[in-house]
């Protein structure tokens, strides 16, 4: 019982690290510019799809790709920006939010056609390593390696380089920030790109653990909006800490009770969340 | 030629008119108020002047060069800097950050250093609390905040809003010798205040508004003789 619940907690952990990932585009997304990106998940999984092609395809390796996947998915975010959600970033919520939904499916509808939806998967191995019992696979320790490696790398650009502080004071009064000589318009849209970045890398590092369809974003979307509020927004490590917690209870509550609870519980969580701590964990007010 | 100047301007929000034509100069060096009672249209005209309200009619020139149709950082980012109506500090960061935010633009970065050694002279409170965060400051070290960010610009003219609004009269009494000290430098500035006795006795130039438009101007000593404006706004 005790070997088979660690083992569990550890898997959960090392894919709570990528969730991490994914939830840090959509709090940055959400915080910075105050815009619910629906179109996350769909982003997620043109990652997988990149990682797909360019692996089983042309025969690259995975972790060659990524960082090509990172830089593809930051153009698109910005296009995303300019077409989508430039004209409609000062009308409010429901714009923004119908403008996201827009791009979500656009994307799924041709993704469906390009690539069907019959799963495709990621033949890639690693090997595993032991550690005090526990067999570790190989793929996901460099997912949690560069999980934590990304959000060490955020936290530096937000605290430490003029143009993070530009990013976090655009977040924090968007019109001071205009009175201070920044283009706000360039901040919002180099946000969405990192975002949208976040989440392709995200995509592409579960690419290489479970088998995926256009469809698969949609789970791992709601699972960020879940983390989002456990971790508070506009702080990386929040998101990171709200990941490695979701991950911990996907790996613990299938232990105890039949695995379709797990989404019980964490929607539980999320509720409980809301009512107690709304700021989150790590938010700022 | 003047610093800047407003031509006839109109503006308003969504559906509600509150300038009809306001025209007025400022001359390098000179502190220029602008007053008038509460809701006559002044930060109207200031968030016009700066790019963040888009006018009805007529013209913003700054420099002899016209920046109507310039956005609100572009502006900034060319010399006229803005201390808005109720601080808007960015209260997540700290008082450093704030600071370094201020001199965000290219001509500002250049001189931070020495920018950042006059401020503090100015303000040295701000120097002993450079890593609190804004938001956690009272009402009196914001506005100082506020004022600090603004100089951090390195502004060819300072336009300040309501500056003593919300303040104690001493801490109000204190930001205005300020004003007088930042004039003897040389600095071209625009207050825009309610508190119209203060706000006379420091200027050198004053525009009365009323009704959207500008109702008396002159001097800011003979104003504050002129038999209506002590009736109206001095209550003597």
């Amino acid at each position: 019982m005790f070997s088979h619940l660690s083992a569990s907690l550890v898997d959960g952990l090392l894919i709570g690290f990528v969730y991490g990932i994914a939830a840090m585009g959509l709090s940055l997304i959400w915080g910075v510019m105050r815009v619910v990106n629906l179109a996350h998940g769909a982003t997620m999984a043109l990652g997988m799809f990149f990682i797909y092609y360019l692996f089983s395809g042309a025969g690259m390796n995975p972790y060659l790709a990524l960082p090509l996947a990172a830089l593809l998915a930051m153009a698109f975010g910005f296009i995303v920006y300019v077409v989508a959600l430039h004209r409609v970033i000062q009308a409010g919520y429901l714009y923004t939010l119908l403008a996201t939904f827009a791009v979500n499916m656009i994307i799924i509808g041709i993704g469906t056609t390009v690539f069907t939806t019959s799963p495709r998967n990621v033949d890639f191995s690693l090997g595993s390593v032991t550690l005090g019992g526990e067999i570790l696979q190989g793929t996901r320790l460099v997912a949690a390696a560069a999980s934590v490696t990304i959000t060490g790398a955020l936290y530096l650009f937000l605290y430490f380089t003029r143009t993070g502080k530009a990013i976090r004071a655009v977040s924090n009064n968007r019109a001071a920030a205009e009175l201070m000589g920044i283009s706000s318009a360039r901040v919002l849209a180099l946000s969405f790109g990192i975002g949208t970045m976040l989440a392709a890398v995200a995509g592409s590092l579960t690419a290489t653990f479970f088998p995926f369809t256009i469809l698969s974003g949609s789970t791992y979307q709601l699972k960020s909006f879940v983390i989002c509020v456990l971790g508070g927004l506009g702080n990386p490590l929040g998101a990171l800490l709200g990941g490695l917690i979701l991950g911990a209870l996907e790996g613990i509550v299938p232990v105890f009770m039949p695995v379709s609870w797990v989404p019980v519980v964490e929607f539980g969580l999320f509720v409980a969340v809301l009512v107690i701590r709304p700021s989150g964990l790590m938010g700022a007010k | 030629m003047a610093v800047m100047e407003v031509h006839n301007v109109a503006s308003g929000y969504e559906g509600v008119q509150i300038l009809w034509g306001v025209s007025l100069k400022l001359e390098p060096g000179r502190l220029t108020t602008l007053v008038g009672s509460n809701g006559v249209g002044k930060t109207t005209l200031l968030k016009t002047v700066m790019g963040l309200l888009k006018p009805l009619a007529g013209t913003v020139t700054f420099q002899g060069k016209e920046v109507t149709r310039m956005s609100a950082h572009a502006r900034a980012k060319a010399g006229m800097v803005m201390v808005p109506e109720g601080r808007q500090l960015f209260t997540d960061m700290s008082i450093y950050e704030n600071l370094q935010m201020g001199a965000f633009s290219p001509r500002a970065r250049a001189s931070f250093k020495n920018n950042l050694d006059k401020v503090y002279e100015i303000f040295p409170r701000l120097k002993e609390r450079a890593n609190q965060k804004a938001g956690t400051l009272s009402g009196g070290e914001q506005q100082m905040v506020a004022v600090a960010r603004g100089l951090m610009a390195e502004p060819e003219v300072l336009m300040l809003d309501e500056l003593s609004l919300g303040l104690s009269p001493l801490l109000a009494l204190n930001l205005f010798e300020t004003l007088t000290q930042l004039k003897k430098t040389g600095l071209t500035m625009l207050l825009v205040e309610q508190n119209v006795t203060m706000a006379l006795a420091v200027s050198d130039y004053a525009y009365v508004l009323a009704e959207g438009r500008v109702h008396l101007e002159g001097p800011a000593r003979e104003l504050s003789q002129n038999d209506e404006v002590r009736r109206t706004y001095l209550g003597i």
